[in-house]
């Protein structure tokens, strides 16, 4: 099938790969079980973008996502699940929709045959989350105080520095009960975490975690033996 | 003398219920149509399928035309046209001439109900950019309709089975250059309704059209425009094609995708040209006939097109479907049906001689 419409060939920073690569991912996106209940048909009423807050501070536009699946536009889709697809905050505004099309679940199925396929983009991407998962699995909860670090927040400012440095001071002279930690939240029931990896193992997303970092999931999988056996449960 | 019989110049939609109608208030119909047949632009220009419901025209047209020539109360004159008006509103005089032959007649009618219609916008005549006169693969609505009704969608030019078809819109409508400013009406729902029936005909063939807006009101919008994007996978482009040229054997289109931002250059195998009303040529010799006042574009002038869509600017002499102007079927219908009851119930007013009632009335 000839492309659609000729993309523009500027600031390319993705791999670019043959048509019929391009083309399969398309057809494994299309061929999601959800895909169907995701898009109806679009006459750009523009209301998604309205409501969209990623919108606001990027390049992106959920209608020109629904609208390229819709157009089947091979080229534009591959480009979209390389880019902007990460631009996207999953927050679900779009689903006001009048045509019941859900643009950000669309967005969801790109970003899992991204992941699945390996793209480098998804796994820069994703890079930054690597941490937040290992601490959902050995805490229980995703962000912990000790994660503010100067280099994982540059756009806080020199500030970020100054609380990390005293950060169990700065915790401790919080009024809320703290556990007066700064590795974790709040206490998270261990059965709360082995119920969390079992969800996460049957429904794929240890798979997705591989594709994207072989070393966090092997480190995953060592943390959670222990537990799943205490729990009762084998390993695998 | 006065009297209640009614003449209706058209047998189109509009025409035939307003005669059914005429002879439905129990009053005398002539219905009059200078062709040899009835039926009007469906049956003349070979039209496919009918919005709504997707029902083949030629039967519709044929239950409807069944109805009016087996009703005594209409005598239909076919091969038949006006040629002279004299008197007024409750006793006109009108000069048939039978087409050809030179034969003519004289009727008494009580009031004249013009139903003459519109013709398909010529777009080779003003929008050479398109070269629909220079490609055969640049194609018409109406030329559409009867490769539609032949179930034989193919390539003018070769008589191949198309792969990619797009729609342009708006074709003669809208447009300040060729003095067209209104909007059609019809194109949106007609370009659609085609774009399912060639996805139906020719399933590998991808469709698409190029709109400014789609304008697909009422039960247009479920019945047509939502199944063609969800069903049928009509792909709509919001952007209008500047230019048609020739590459190879097949067909560049150059134009704006406005929804992507970015300027588009595709090739189809065939253009179809979503074309707009006109005035058609009885329309406006009637109005001269008639004497009655046109509007810029040549239509029929009505009083209000909202609260009094059937008057014309001579008492006792209405106007129904699309001589007054774009209309779609579904107005064409119900303004042949709203004539028919003004015409009648001036005519007896006036023959019961209640001037005043009449006046009211029309």
């Amino acid at each position: 099938m000839a492309k659609y419409f000729d993309s523009s060939p500027s600031k390319i920073k993705y791999d670019d790969v043959p048509y019929e690569k391009k083309e399969e991912l398309f057809q494994q996106v299309k061929s999601d079980i959800r895909f169907d209940d995701y898009l109806y048909g679009c006459y750009e009423c523009g209301i998604c973008v309205a409501a969209c807050p990623s919108a606001r501070f990027y390049d992106f536009s959920p209608r020109r996502i629904a609208q390229a699946l819709a157009r089947e536009d091979v080229e534009l889709v591959f480009q979209q699940m390389n880019e902007d697809v990460w631009d996207c905050s999953q927050c679900f505004s779009c689903l006001r929709c009048p045509r019941g099309n859900n643009p950000g679940g669309l967005i969801t199925i790109m970003r899992e045959v991204s992941i699945n396929n390996g793209l480098r983009t998804a796994k820069e991407a994703l890079e930054g989350y690597s941490r937040i998962i290992y601490k959902i699995m050995s805490t229980g909860t995703q962000v912990s105080p000790d994660m503010l670090q100067p280099e994982a927040f540059p756009d806080w400012g020199p500030e970020v520095k100054q609380v990390s440095d005293n950060l169990d001071l700065w915790r401790r002279a919080l009024p809320p009960e703290t556990m007066h930690t700064t590795t974790t939240s709040w206490e998270v029931d261990e059965k709360t975490i082995v119920e969390l990896y079992l969800i996460w193992s049957m429904t794929g997303v240890m798979d997705l975690i591989r594709n994207v970092d072989k070393n966090l999931h092997m480190i995953l999988t060592d943390v959670m033996e222990e537990r799943l056996e205490e729990a009762g449960y084998e390993a695998n | 003398m006065a009297n209640d019989a009614v003449l209706i110049i058209g047998g189109g939609p509009a025409g035939l219920e307003a005669a059914r109608g005429v002879a439905g208030l129990g009053a005398r119909a002539i219905l009059v149509e200078r062709r040899n047949n009835l039926g009007g632009a469906p049956i003349n220009e070979r039209y496919a399928a009918l919005t709504h419901g997707f029902r083949d025209a030629e039967e519709v047209m044929n239950e409807i035309i069944a109805e009016v020539t087996s009703e005594a109360l209409i005598d239909v004159r076919l091969g038949y046209s006006v040629a002279a008006v004299a008197g007024s509103a409750g006793d006109f005089t009108v000069t048939l001439a039978k087409e050809g032959n030179g034969h003519s007649d004289v009727v008494n009618v009580g009031a004249i109900i013009v139903a003459t219609g519109f013709q398909h916008f010529d777009p080779g005549r003003e929008t050479q950019m398109y070269g629909y006169y220079e490609f055969d693969d640049v194609i018409t609505l109406q030329d559409s309709e009867r490769m539609l009704k032949d179930r034989n969608w193919v390539r003018p030019s070769n008589g191949e089975s198309p792969k990619r078809v797009c729609f342009i819109q708006c074709v003669g409508s809208r447009d300040r250059h060729i003095g067209n400013e209104y909007c059609s009406k019809v194109c949106c729902g007609i370009a659609s309704k085609q774009a399912i029936e060639i996805r139906q005909q020719v399933p590998d063939c991808r469709v698409f059209i190029f709109y400014i807006d789609m304008r697909m009101y009422g039960y247009w919008e479920n019945e047509i425009y939502w199944p063609a994007q969800e069903k049928y996978k009509v792909q709509y482009v919001k952007g209008i094609v500047t230019e048609i040229l020739k590459k190879g054997d097949k067909l560049l289109v150059r134009g704006e995708d406005t929804t992507m931002g970015r300027p588009v250059e595709v090739t189809m195998d065939v253009v179809v040209l979503s074309n707009g009303m006109e005035p058609s040529a009885g329309t406006k010799e009637m109005a001269r006939v008639l004497g009655l006042k046109q509007n810029k574009y040549g239509f029929i002038e009505v009083p209000h097109d909202a609260l009094n869509p059937t008057a014309t600017s001579v008492p006792g002499i209405f106007v129904s479907g699309a001589a007054a102007g774009p209309r779609d079927l579904d107005d064409s219908v119900g303004t042949g049906g709203a004539a028919a009851m003004k015409a009648v119930s001036l005519a007896r007013k006036l023959a019961r001689g209640d001037l005043q009632l009449a006046n009211a009335s029309r």
